[in-house]
């Protein structure tokens, strides 16, 4: 094994780990914590990549914008309840959609499906050659082969923030 | 970068993928079913940051772009995703999906 394995196996254990860790984990902040964990190492792999900008950004914009606004979430809403109600008898426990197997049965379905798909490909096993600078080829791709979605997704943004900002705002009658 | 196929790539993303899926359908904070969500839009992205780096280095910015429109509008879901749980949990005083069940406020 060359470094580069290494450091791939190195990075997909942890975010296996960690994805399992937040679909698990009783306390919610726990869960939070575990998910900034997984978005750090998914960038590290982005990087691996060479896609560093798109490993910035990753950084930027999900371990920090994303992540405090879980945590804001978190801490407003108050939660009293952090697990929901567990049945108490085991068969119950098992047929109920929500803790028993069906989303396990679900998920695995899936994943079937999709090694299914990605076996059966002979993809290329060596990358191609590094393209260097990548914040020149994505500035160049996001202003001119891209332009239109980038408008279109700044418009999507300021529709969000504004939209946001209504929601969670209080009336002047409420408390 | 030499040894790692694009292979091992997918079979990750698709792991990571499902494992989102997971915890979308086995938790009823709604929180929580936003962090599998988020995990999910990971897994799509790594897919295609992987797919890209496997191309021609001209075709590689495309793959890079496509993941940066996914992280913007990943953003503004969470954001707008947020502000209606905030909402929810302020005016019904509960967080469990399975009682938000009301089609009138």
């Amino acid at each position: 094994m060359d470094w580069p394995q290494v450091i791939f196996v190195a990075l997909a254990v942890g975010i296996v780990f960690g994805a399992y860790r937040v679909a698990t984990a009783q306390v919610i902040t726990h869960a939070a914590l575990y998910l900034a964990f997984v978005l750090s190492l998914v960038a590290g792999m982005f990087y691996m990549l060479q896609a560093d900008f798109v490993a910035a950004v990753q950084l930027l914009v999900y371990a920090g914008g994303i992540m405090t606004v879980i945590i804001f979430a978190i801490m407003l809403s108050e939660l009293s309840e952090l697990k929901g109600e567990v049945p108490q008898n085991i068969l119950q426990r098992l047929a109920s959609p929500y803790f028993g197997l069906l989303p396990l049965l679900v998920g695995m379905l899936v994943f079937a499906v999709i090694m299914l798909a990605v076996l059966r490909v002979p993809w290329p096993v060596a990358p191609q050659a590094a393209p260097g600078d990548t914040v020149t080829l994505i500035g160049n791709g996001l202003f001119k082969t891209y332009a239109l979605p980038f408008e279109v997704a700044s418009v999507l943004l300021l529709g969000a923030l504004v939209g946001a900002i209504v929601l969670t705002r209080r009336e002047a009658g409420e408390r | 970068m030499s040894g790692v196929p694009l292979q091992d790539f997918l079979v990750l993303a698709g792991l990571l993928f499902t494992i989102g899926l997971w915890t979308a359908l086995r938790r009823t904070n709604p929180i929580q079913i936003l962090m599998g969500i988020e995990l999910m839009l990971n897994g799509v992205n790594l897919n295609l940051v992987a797919f890209a780096r496997y191309m021609p280095a001209a075709d590689q910015m495309r793959g890079m772009v496509f993941a940066l429109f996914v992280l913007t509008v990943a953003a503004a879901e969470a954001a707008v995703g947020l502000a209606i749980i905030i909402m929810v949990v302020r005016r019904r005083g509960v967080v469990d999906v399975n009682k938000v069940n009301l089609l009138r406020g």
